[in-house]
């Protein structure tokens, strides 16, 4: 633990396309010296969703520019470098593959270590890289493809105490903004929507909060949500403004219920567990939502924990995290070599029983 | 640039790993590894197991030689995405090569080159002395009449069909395709034109649809 070490992470695993360093003193701070995120929503705008292999093709085009735009704004070459990280899984394949052997290109050209990071342990280290926190933490990882409560013990041990047994929130945003005839991505759109609406006027389910766990879902929303907007559009021949934004405003509510009620069990969990510092940690896209965000601030606070919510450009697909998560597993002297494989599917805790998929593939995270 | 550079070329674009090794205008080594799956992780220690059979280092290496396609679309990603990280660590350039390009070489005059596609499709290009036309993919024999030319020599994977549906002459390739990966990627080295990054030649547009329901009408 006494070695600075400079990292570059890639990651490539949805629709952005990033590239990072990140400089860590031990005992000091980490520095992230550039941070560079190249996004996809154009390319995808016209599908209403994104499409993996229009991902991979331009993960696989603009990775190394990404590379060499986060080498410059750090001002660093290559052989500053301690090692290259990647992100090696769960997420849309062919773009996991792209970083994955584009940091092998890296690895093998530089005699650099290669280190291949969870795209979920990089999410669930952040408030180590923004605010050095200590384990064990309460983690919610929220974002367009993942919802799940974690009590994050190291930088390789997870426990999840619940999560989605369906669609993530961030999926049902941007469903709803499809539905609603918003723009992509859903969430920002939505908000912004709600922000003017009443969120008392529509009642939207709030699945499994009479069940016991931390166990949550949010496809039967967007239902409730499609057969309410065609309610409204056969009584009034459209849809009106008034009525999008309080739709918005209903589903916000509804989301930010669901999850906050939640976090106080799963808080409940984690104190039982009696740590030093309680702290309750979230990350993923849709923690940048300001209501859900305080929402678990509220929660947080109550149960006696402190709370952290990474910036917002930390909290959505970045590398930085995954050059810290690199570093992390560096101290742990857990490398990785050339037959890395890309994996669609990784989860995060190998032992608690699978949520979401199952069978020859295995559990999806 | 010397005369006779030192490339190392790679190709997943069909079910194989294949890796060989140029240098004083001969390959040196040459593996083919047949495979359905698992070319990302056997690429890299196959180009490593291929240069240490040479004697040479990464940094030995004058330019990589990577085939970009038509092929299975992972497969290229895999190489492509390989070589640009392998040019940016070595500050060497990375020189794509594509199928069509490389049954072509060695060949004089005009080439009808075909690559096989899924299912009775197959890729096309024709290969002139200084124009080609752009690639296009096929349903059987459904050959463009851009490329239905007089003089031209079919070669691949459905020339002999193709040969007989035009009235053309037909010939195996002159090369081994990793081989000729690394010919041409070196005779593009050699001509001192400028380089483009290797990308993939998919040929075929992703397989997506827009939406079917329509956003709804909004009223103020």
């Amino acid at each position: 633990m006494t070695e600075t070490l400079t990292l570059l992470g890639l990651e490539s695993s949805c629709d952005d396309t990033a590239a990072a360093v990140v400089r860590h003193v031990p005992g000091g701070a980490a520095e992230i010296l550039s941070s560079i995120v190249v996004g996809q929503t154009d390319l995808h705008a016209d599908y209403g969703g994104v499409v993996p292999e229009i991902a991979a093709r331009a993960h696989t085009e603009k990775l190394d520019h990404c590379i060499e735009a986060a080498l410059q704004a750090a001002d660093i070459g290559l052989s500053d470098l301690d090692a290259i990280a990647v992100t090696a899984g769960p997420g849309l394949i062919g773009g996991v593959l792209a970083g994955v052997m584009c940091a092998k290109g890296l690895a093998a050209g530089t005699g650099l270590p290669l280190i291949g990071v969870n795209h979920l342990a990089g999410h669930a280290l952040t408030p180590r890289l923004t605010d050095n926190l200590a384990f064990p933490y309460l983690m919610l990882l929220v974002s367009g493809g993942h919802c799940q409560f974690l009590i994050a013990e190291g930088p390789d041990c997870f426990r999840r105490l619940g999560g989605t047994i369906d669609d993530a929130p961030g999926e049902a945003f941007d469903k709803t903004a499809k539905l609603l005839g918003l723009p992509q991505p859903g969430g920002p759109a939505v908000e912004a929507e709600a922000q003017g609406g009443d969120p008392g006027r529509f009642s939207f389910p709030r699945p499994l909060l009479d069940r016991a766990g931390c166990d949550m879902s949010f496809s039967g929303l967007k239902t409730a949500l499609l057969r309410e907007r065609d309610r409204l559009m056969t009584e009034g021949r459209g849809l009106h403004a008034r009525d999008r934004a309080d739709l918005c405003a209903g589903f916000e509510a509804a989301v930010a219920d669901v999850l906050s009620q939640k976090s106080v069990r799963a808080l409940e969990a984690y104190l039982a567990t009696e740590p030093d510092n309680p702290a309750f940690a979230v990350a993923g896209g849709v923690a940048a939502n300001l209501a859900i965000r305080s929402a678990l601030e509220t929660v947080s606070t109550e149960a006696g924990a402190s709370f952290v919510a990474p910036p917002l450009a930390l909290c959505t697909d970045n590398a930085a995290m995954i050059a810290w998560a690199g570093i992390e597993r560096y101290r742990l002297d857990l490398f990785d070599d050339m037959s890395l494989s890309a994996r669609p599917r990784w989860p995060l805790d190998r032992t608690s029983p699978a949520l979401l998929g199952s069978g020859k593939k295995g559990a999806k995270a | 640039m010397p005369p006779d550079p030192t490339i190392v070329a790679f190709d997943t674009s069909a079910a194989q790993c294949a890796a060989a090794l140029l240098s004083g205008g001969t390959i040196r080594v040459k593996k083919v590894e047949e495979m359905a799956k698992g070319q990302a992780e056997r690429l890299i220690p196959l180009l490593e197991e291929v240069l240490a059979e040479a004697g040479l280092r990464w940094t030995d290496l004058d330019a990589i030689g990577v085939g970009i396609g038509p092929g299975n679309f992972t497969g290229i990603r895999i190489s492509v995405s390989a070589a640009r990280g392998l040019a940016l660590a070595l500050g060497k350039p990375a020189i794509g090569v594509s199928n069509f390009e490389a049954l072509a070489e060695g060949c004089d005059g005009p080439v009808l080159a075909s690559v096989p596609a899924r299912g009775d499709f197959s890729y096309l290009q024709l290969l002139a002395y200084r124009a080609m036309t752009d690639p296009a993919v096929i349903e059987h024999l459904a050959i463009p009449d851009t490329m239905r030319r007089l003089g031209v020599t079919c070669i691949g994977h459905a020339a002999h069909e193709i040969a007989n549906d035009i009235g053309a002459a037909q010939a195996a390739p002159c090369y081994t395709m990793i081989e000729a990966i690394a010919r041409v990627a070196a005779r593009k080295l050699a001509s001192g034109q400028s380089l483009a990054r290797p990308a993939p030649l998919y040929v075929r547009r992703p397989d997506a649809a827009p939406p079917r329901d329509p956003a709804p009408v909004i009223l103020p």
